[in-house]
């Protein structure tokens, strides 16, 4: 129903913009609103990401304007300036970003002319404007990458194709990102390639600003981030390829000869790698083929949640588990044009059982349970049981009214903790089979 | 009732006259309060913190059967999951069943910005009633819609005609209020403005009974009961186990104890009039709807600090003995629970005695706190109260008499928390959740100032706080650990500066 939401599972872009400036290392926000955006939204985003936590200069240290009524009304430059003075003061960054919120976006503050007042003294600080009514979470993730890169980052005349930028993955909407990323980065450097994930913990500042060198950008999300790299291309001259986020050995081979195919990697390189890789993976799954083979451990499977990830999820279960894939469900609120560049990119896509858009969880909860069945008084009944049921964690109350084993896999994620942890990649995969075999022998 | 009768409530900083910046000592700040240079302070720098309606939010998620529409756009509310967390925990440890609070965003658009979201709202209350066939509907009102000029409570009062489900509008855009504790006023008002506080004929009794001249025995019956019965109101920081232990004390007192108004239900709030006294157990969190009782319906209250630590343990439970003439009751309790939690004390102390201790969290909370541990020969080197209002002018009346000399600052900062702790390395810190990862950082332990994992409030808290505190002064290696190996964002030359010296008249 219009754009209402029934448990949102995202935020307004300054929640987004927040996530993301936090895992840049040594980028600083300021948050021109009141106190509470700030503190509610980045609380809020580091509890339901797996209890991510807050690092640097993130979660209640955030610094602020803390808008207040008077600002509202006579408008909130000077605090915001004020502000600034002491946040250059006090606190150590290499780049400072004011974002703004409702509140200044509704009295339209001079957001730019404050912060050009400290551009000319030479302060590294720009601005993004984060309304948190046009955009969610996804898009100020995009924003903020967008400014820095496409409008700050100087254009570099030396290309490396070395050198690969990976994006697409949002920091905590993305509760893996971190072990994602660093099993992304682990496999492309097998390759001979270095890396900018921006987000996982070896990155540095340097990252940030050599982005514009690299001779590819790999976009992991059919969606988000597609207009920032195509403006990249245009500013910087990089191409970008969009691949599906590669989870377990079917999926990251597949990945590994596109992006070799791309930057044409010799084969027998490639070769070698997914030839050890495999190695490695299988030699796991022989050993536990005894318990999943023994148990029966073979279900119907529901899997929710975001753009990026739900369908790669989907076609593990159902490729390297044979499990029957009954609802692939993308629980993104998308605007027209976000929608219409998915839906394009769905087309003619392997997409595993029956694919649905649904923003409220009530709603998931009703295809999760027609898809099931319920039990009429007959005698014999088809009840698409046993089933398993991967989403966020507010599939949890549904599964367990069921008695259904489950597990987060999509933000939010506040039932479990995830610290290193991934599900892409080689190692990502063996880990997502690690989780679910978990979940199945814990009553044991 | 002029304020009751308004479409959104004062906020505190109007109606008490509310602060969130102070630094100074035990004796000065209700001076500063008294003398108003106090609601002057502010600060040229600021961290995140939260706004009125998270809080607003966390009351309005214990109610039964309820569904909260969140009017903004998506972000505020975000701690939705938190609070569904929380409260499932809660009805857990109270014995109440599943948790079927549903939320809902009318994350407005741009279009909503400006032509007005009050369609969008309409709509959304009609649907959440269809849909999900609520006992309440909650609407909760945030900036957005308050700078542009949504008329929600217009909204509000018509749509009650529409739809099944009772519905309330919450004010509380987090713009208008420095101090978070506004939330409560918001909430209450809420309640007081949109649902019924007496019981209904033919719902929750048989008036013909009462009408019939030969059922005397009833009506006396009904009255003595009555007479007897006194309201306790709670609040999310209160969990199960201080309820239990407050009541297990007002039993004592021979009362009949009602709980309100967190985990009530629309039906159970229409009983909150049969009460003879209204009970709470916070300065800053009940006055609003005390005085509201009050008025409207003739029931005295009891406001006295907090039951936390024997002292004001003692001070709280004989206030309310003496509305029913049972002090002497009430110190033969104390007297006894006195003796006996001391003797369990006794295994504690010599851990935790001379301890030099850092505490922040709530302005009545943390103060009771630090009488408790200064009473048993901890050193208190702060108390950081979170906001002030002048509803706490009784116990900060008492800490400036216990704590004349000792350094008070109101303050949420962590920027200056960890310039102190890098200063003056406590032994420990008590603090609000939310604080500890950042105290960890600094390499010292930290206990929560409230929590839902143990009682607090009474004799069994008391001993469960002090037991827990004990512990936490038992091998420090993981905040040690930590705090070499992690970097804080602050420059060097933050901790030469004196930790308040961002504050400013
Ligand atoms: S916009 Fe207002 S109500 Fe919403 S989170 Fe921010 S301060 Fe709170």
């Amino acid at each position: 129903m219009s754009s209402c939401i029934e448990r949102p599972r995202t935020t307004c872009s300054l929640g987004g913009a927040l996530s993301t400036i936090s895992a840049l290392p040594g980028v600083i926000p300021i948050s021109h609103t009141t106190s509470g955006c700030a503190g509610n939204l980045s609380g809020t985003t580091a509890f339901n990401s797996g209890y991510c936590g807050s690092n640097y200069c993130s979660g209640q240290s955030v610094p602020v304007s803390n808008f207040n009524e008077s600002n509202v009304v006579f408008g909130g430059a000077g605090r915001l300036r004020e502000e600034l003075i002491s946040t250059f003061e006090l606190i150590d960054g290499k780049l400072y970003i004011v974002l703004t919120g409702c509140m200044s976006e509704i009295i339209a503050d001079d957001v730019q002319g404050v912060v050009s007042e400290f551009q000319n003294e030479g302060k590294p600080l720009i601005y993004v404007n984060t309304p948190s009514f046009e955009g969610d979470a996804f898009e100020g993730y995009e924003l903020v990458l967008d400014k820095i890169i496409n409008d700050q980052l100087p254009v570099s005349s030396r290309k490396d194709k070395s050198i690969i930028n990976v994006f697409g993955i949002v920091p905590q909407f993305d509760p893996f990102f971190r072990g994602d990323l660093g099993e992304i980065k682990r496999i492309l450097e097998r390759l001979g390639l270095r890396v900018n994930t921006l987000f996982t913990n070896d990155q540095t500042y340097k990252n940030l600003t050599d982005v514009p060198k690299a001779g590819l950008n790999i976009l992991l999300s059919p969606v988000y981030g597609v207009d920032l790299l195509k403006k990249f291309e245009k500013r910087h001259g990089t191409p970008f390829i969009t691949e599906d986020l590669p989870v377990g050995a079917i999926q990251t081979e597949a990945f590994i000869r596109h992006v070799a195919k791309a930057l044409d990697i010799d084969s027998a390189t490639v070769n070698r790698v997914i030839k050890e890789e495999k190695r490695d993976y299988y030699a796991y799954l022989e050993r536990a083929a005894d318990l999943i083979s023994d148990s029966e451990f073979k279900y119907y499977a529901d899997v929710v949640g975001n753009a990026t990830g739900t369908l790669s999820y989907a076609r593990f279960l159902r490729d390297e588990l044979g499990f029957v894939v009954e609802n692939s469900v993308i629980t993104d609120f998308l605007p027209k044009k976000k929608e219409k560049i998915l839906k394009g990119y769905l087309e003619g896509k392997d997409i595993p059982g029956n694919l649905s858009f649904e923003t409220d969880t009530y709603q998931v909860t009703k295809l999760l349970k027609n898809a099931m069945g319920q039990p009429n008084g007959d005698f014999y009944i088809d009840l698409h049981t046993p089933r398993f049921v991967f989403g966020s964690t507010f599939e949890k109350d549904y599964a367990v009214k069921n008695a259904l084993p489950y597990l987060a896999i999509s933000y939010p994620v506040y039932d479990r903790t995830i610290l290193s942890k991934g599900y892409a990649g080689f190692r990502g995969g063996l880990q997502l089979m690690e989780d679910i075999l978990c979940v199945l022998v814990a009553g044991r | 009732m002029k304020n009751y009768d308004q479409n959104e409530p004062l906020v505190r900083d109007i109606r008490l006259s509310a602060a969130d910046s102070f630094y100074g000592k035990g004796c000065d700040l209700l001076k500063c309060a008294e003398g108003g240079c106090l609601c002057n302070k502010n600060r040229s720098f600021w961290q995140a913190n939260s706004c009125q309606l998270s809080l607003s939010l966390m009351m309005a998620s214990t109610i039964e059967n309820a569904a909260i529409i969140i009017h903004s756009p998506v972000g505020c509310g975000v701690n939705m999951s938190t609070l569904y967390s929380n409260v499932t925990g809660g009805r857990n440890k109270r014995g109440l069943g599943q948790n079927n609070l549903v939320w809902l965003s009318t994350n407005m658009q741009k279009v909503d910005i400006i032509n007005g979201g009050e369609k969008k709202l309409r709509e959304l209350i009609r649907y959440t009633d269809r849909e999900y066939r609520p006992e309440l509907i909650f609407v909760v009102a945030a900036c957005a819609p308050s700078i542009i000029g949504d008329d929600v409570d217009d909204i509000v009062n018509s749509e009650k005609e529409n739809i099944a489900a009772d519905l309330a509008a919450i004010h509380c855009p987090g713009f208008k209020s420095r101090v978070v504790a506004s939330a409560y006023d918001s909430f209450y008002h809420a309640l007081i403005r949109h649902l019924k506080f007496e019981p209904e004929p033919y719902i929750d009794y048989n008036p013909d009974n009462y009408a019939n001249p030969y059922n005397g025995d009833q009506t006396a019956l009904y009255r003595y009961n009555k007479a007897r019965t006194v309201n306790l109101f709670n609040a999310t920081s209160m969990n199960p186990d201080d309820e239990n232990e407050i009541v297990r004390l007002l039993q004592a007192l021979d009362l009949n104890v009602q709980i309100y108004t967190e985990y009530s239900s629309r039906d159970k709030l229409r009983f909150i009039s049969e009460a003879s006294l209204n009970i709470s157990m916070c300065d800053v969190h009940d006055d609003y709807i005390l005085k509201y009782l009050e008025e409207k319906y003739g029931i005295p209250y009891v406001i006295q600090g907090m039951p936390l630590g024997k002292k004001a343990i003692r001070e709280w439970l004989l206030k309310i003995a003496g509305f029913f003439g049972k002090e002497k009751d009430a110190e033969k309790i104390c007297d006894y629970e006195e003796k006996r939690l001391d003797e369990a004390l006794k295994p504690f102390l010599k851990t935790i005695r001379g301890k030099r201790v850092i505490m922040g969290g709530g302005v009545v909370r943390i103060a009771e706190e630090a009488r408790m541990l200064k009473e048993l020969g901890m050193d208190i080197i702060t108390i950081r109260p979170y906001h002030y209002d002048n509803e706490a002018g009784g116990v900060y009346s008492e800490v400036a008499e216990e704590f004349p000399d000792t350094p008070v600052a109101v303050s949420t900062q962590v920027f200056e928390l960890i310039n102190q702790l890098k200063k003056y390395k406590p032994d420990i810190v008590v603090e609000h959740a939310g604080k500890h990862g950042w105290i960890s950082k600094c390499g010292i332990p930290s206990v929560n100032l409230f929590s839902q994992a143990r009682p607090f409030f009474g004799y069994a808290g008391e001993y469960a706080f002090i037991k827990n505190l004990a512990f936490h002064l038992q091998n420090n290696s993981y905040a040690k650990n930590l705090s070499k190996n992690v970097r804080l964002p602050y420059h060097k030359n933050w901790y030469e500066k004196d930790p308040y010296s961002y504050i400013k008249d």
